[in-house]
Formats: structure tokens, C-alpha cells, sequence
């Protein structure tokens, strides 16, 4: 907040370059959609990263297009209670999982790699996640036209039956 | 000899309301007590009591805990990666425009999990999906396509999907599932010697030039001009008549799309204005 005094040189147009940034030539690859499913054990702690995980997605300016919970799947296995005999008394258990899915449109391959680096080093332990990746390209240069008609004259043969 | 208690202030009296908690916890830590100014209890409480409280709370350590991800540490952290992000292209903004210049889909799944390996074998399929209508195609080439794939293309939405997992590596399987691609597409543009040979029942849809409807409406039709003893009328004019056009159109239409309301009341029209029939009661 220092006085300007005529003649000084100051930068204000110029915008600080981060030097841990790099730019390469090579096009992005785009991503239509990101499909991130997050399972767990714990319905609390899912329901916290869930927070997490959008709020990072809105602050690095990704849309998040739709977040919904599949319905938990229970998995129960019936055991013999006892070590030897007692076949009629068995002991039951059950394997909760819940399940949180974050769908997000429209990223490049940059922020896709930031935001999943960021989202996947902050997983708490003992939750699992899934991502389905959309990439959307345009038809590769052989397909274009069929490569019949630039080959020169080739005599035909014989059709194997 | 027991010593005597020591009371000792722990580090929640001495914090300030208005102080960085993102320095109290930069990263993923235990939870503990004495650090953290908060009164929860957690567990099951006694009978008639108060779950017990956070000294000494097994549950409390034992739970992941988002104590180092409070939003004003999110918002820290974005910011500091906002940098290393780049804009989607503002010309793509809705699907039908991606689908446009970007025809081809390359679904891939990535797994993590906590174990003894971060590997999982489900991780090297690769699914590709093109729509038929952005490939160049003639309708020849197409239908011979959509014939060599089978199962792998669906009528409703246009879509070809071939998925790929045969290969050890996602590159791997990427690279086949594109060469798949490029193979079908040159195979379909041949035309093999044998293919002359398609009869009635190997056509997709229903043509009526050259099937039995038509020789049996001209025959029809030649009959009754004879017996009205008319001058011989040539095949070509009764083809090029209306009547013959709509009869023509509702038998397409029947044997495509299937019996509908409109299409039956379609060809009973065709066929009453064919035979010269007056309307019944």
C-alpha cells in the first residue's frame, strides 16, 4: 500500500507463475463423465467423505452432474457355533456394505489427475472406490475411408470356402 | 507408592476460538483427546447413563476420523491445486456437441482398495462404444456391420459397443478393441462373391420390389384389366399407378414395423381402393 511514485515499475498485470507448474505440448485427452463409487463398512463415514468430495469437486470448479447412494447389499453367513458336533446351533454374520456414487461431467485428463490424486489420497482406511472413466475421442485416421479404394489393382483370388 | 493425579492443563484450555485448526491437524492423525477442544462421547452407554466420554475412548481412535478435512482446509487445498488443473473447452458444453466431434467412447474402471496388492484383474477391460450414423458407411457396409457383430450392437440407440478384455494390460486392450474396430470396418466395405448368393429370409427389412406381394397384386390386377377386355396395359404403368403405390407402402409399413392401429386401417384402405371395392358397413 506503498505510494506510487512516478516512474517505478510495478508488475501488477502480470500474473504469478506457479514454478511447480509445467506445460506440454500434447492435446488433453477429455473425460465426458467421471463415475466415482465409494463403498464402505461405515454409513457415517462415507456420508462425511461424501462432503468432502464434493465440496473439493466445487472448489476446483468441476460439475458435479448427480450424487446418489445405491442401496447397501448385506452378505450373511450361517456357521457351526461349536468346534466338533452341535450341528443344530449355529452362529450367524452379516457383511454391511453402503455404497456413495459421485457423478462428474466434463473434466480434462489435468484435472481429472488432480482431483483423483486428491480424492484418493484423503480415502479414510477400510473404504473402497471404483472409477469409470469416459473418454471421448475422434475416429482414428484409418477409418476415415475404406482402405480399398486407395490399394492399386491386386488381382483377385480364389475365395477359400 | 501411587503418585497423586496430576492435573494437568491439557492443550484444549490453552487454544484460542479464532485459531488455525489446520495446523492443529495438517494430515490424517488418531484422534486424540486432549488435543481435540470438543465434548463427545461415544459408545454404549451404561444403564441409565451417558455414553462414557473422549478420555480414553477406544471407539473414538478406532473410527476414521475427517478432523484434518474441515472446509476451510478443503478450500486451503483447492486453492493451492487450482494451479495444476486446466478449463474444459467451452465449445463442448452439452453431449449431442461432444458426440459430434468426439463420436468414440473409451469407458475404462479404475479400483482402490486397501490389501496385501493394489492390483485388480478387473482393471484391464476396456469397453468402446461408437454410434454407426458418424462412421462412413454405405448401407451395404452397414448392414454387412451390423450382421458381423451380432449381439455387440443395439437397434434402439445406434450403438456399438465392443468390449475388450482378452489382453493382460489396458493398453493392450485398447489397441485390440481399436483394431477390432478398424477390421470390421474394411470387411464391411468388401463384397465377397458368396454375398450374391443372400436370399429373402437374410434381408433385415421387407423390399417389395421382386417379392410375392408384387407379382400377385400385378397378376391381380393384369386379370381383372383382361376380363374388363382393356387395352394391354404394360407392367410399368400399373407399377407407376397411385393404387399399386399405396398398396406398396402399407405392406412396407405392415411387415417393418408391425401391426399397428394405423397401419392396418392403412392397407385396408390400399387394398379397397386396389380392388375397387365400395366401402363395407
Amino acid at each position: 500500500m506503498g505510494a506510487r511514485l512516478t516512474g517505478s515499475h510495478v508488475d501488477t498485470q502480470e500474473p504469478k507463475t506457479n514454478p511447480l507448474v509445467s506445460i506440454s505440448d500434447e492435446p488433453e485427452t477429455l473425460y465426458k463423465r467421471l463415475s466415482l463409487l465409494v463403498k464402505g463398512h461405515d454409513k457415517a463415514v462415507l456420508d462425511s467423505y461424501e462432503y468432502f468430495a464434493v465440496l473439493a469437486a466445487e472448489e476446483l470448479g468441476i460439475s458435479v452432474e448427480k450424487v446418489y447412494k445405491p442401496p447397501k447389499t448385506i452378505e450373511r453367513l450361517t456357521l457351526l457355533k461349536s468346534v466338533h458336533i452341535y450341528k443344530k446351533h449355529r452362529v450367524q454374520y452379516e457383511m454391511r456394505t453402503h455404497y456413495v456414487c459421485l457423478e462428474l461431467k466434463y473434466l480434462t485428463s489435468s484435472t481429472a489427475a488432480v482431483y483423483l490424486e486428491y480424492v484418493q489420497r484423503n480415502l479414510p482406511e477400510g473404504v473402497a472406490m471404483e472409477v469409470k472413466k469416459t473418454k471421448i475421442e475422434k475416429i482414428p485416421e484409418h477409418i476415415r475411408e475404406p482402405v480399398w479404394d486407395t490399394l492399386p489393382q491386386v488381382e483377385e483370388t480364389e475365395v477359400k470356402s | 507408592c501411587v503418585t497423586p493425579a496430576l492435573s494437568r492443563r491439557t492443550a484444549t484450555e490453552r487454544m484460542a476460538v479464532d485459531q488455525d485448526w489446520s495446523s492443529v491437524y495438517p494430515t490424517a492423525a488418531a484422534f486424540k483427546p486432549a488435543s481435540v477442544p470438543l465434548p463427545i462421547r461415544m459408545g454404549y452407554p451404561v444403564k441409565r447413563g451417558v455414553p462414557p466420554p473422549k478420555e480414553g475412548n477406544l471407539e473414538l481412535i478406532k473410527i476414521p476420523n475427517f478432523l484434518h478435512l474441515t472446509p476451510p482446509a478443503i478450500k486451503k487445498h483447492c486453492a493451492a491445486l487450482k494451479d495444476f488443473c486446466t478449463e474444459w473447452p467451452s465449445a463442448l458444453d452439452s453431449d449431442e456437441k461432444c458426440e459430434q466431434h468426439f463420436p468414440i467412447e473409451i469407458e475404462t474402471v479404475d479400483y482402490v482398495s486397501a490389501g496385501t496388492s493394489i492390483r485388480n484383474p478387473k482393471a484391464r477391460v476396456v469397453t468402446l462404444r461408437v454410434k454407426l450414423s458418424h462412421l462412413n458407411l454405405d448401407d451395404h457396409a452397414k448392414k454387412k456391420l451390423i450382421k458381423l457383430v451380432g449381439e455387440r450392437y443395439c437397434k434402439d440407440t445406434d450403438m456399438l459397443t465392443i468390449t475388450t478384455d482378452r489382453c493382460p494390460l489396458r493398453r493392450q486392450n485398447y489397441d485390440y478393441s481399436i483394431h477390432l474396430l478398424t477390421v470390421l470396418y474394411h470387411e464391411s466395405w468388401k463384397t465377397e462373391m458368396w454375398e450374391s448368393e443372400k436370399t429373402e429370409e437374410d434381408m433385415e427389412e421387407y423390399i417389395w420390389e421382386n417379392s410375392c406381394s408384387q407379382k400377385n397384386a400385378l397378376d391381380t390386377l393384369l386379370r381383372i384389366k383382361a376380363s374388363e377386355n382393356v387395352s394391354n396395359v404394360t407392367k410399368e404403368e400399373l407399377l407407376a399407378s397411385e393404387v399399386v403405390k399405396n398398396y406398396r407402402n402399407s405392406v412396407i409399413a405392415l411387415k417393418n414395423e408391425g401391426e399397428t392401429e394405423n397401419n392396418m386401417s392403412q392397407y385396408k384402405e390400399s387394398v379397397k381402393k386396389l380392388l375397387n371395392i365400395q366401402a363395407l358397413p
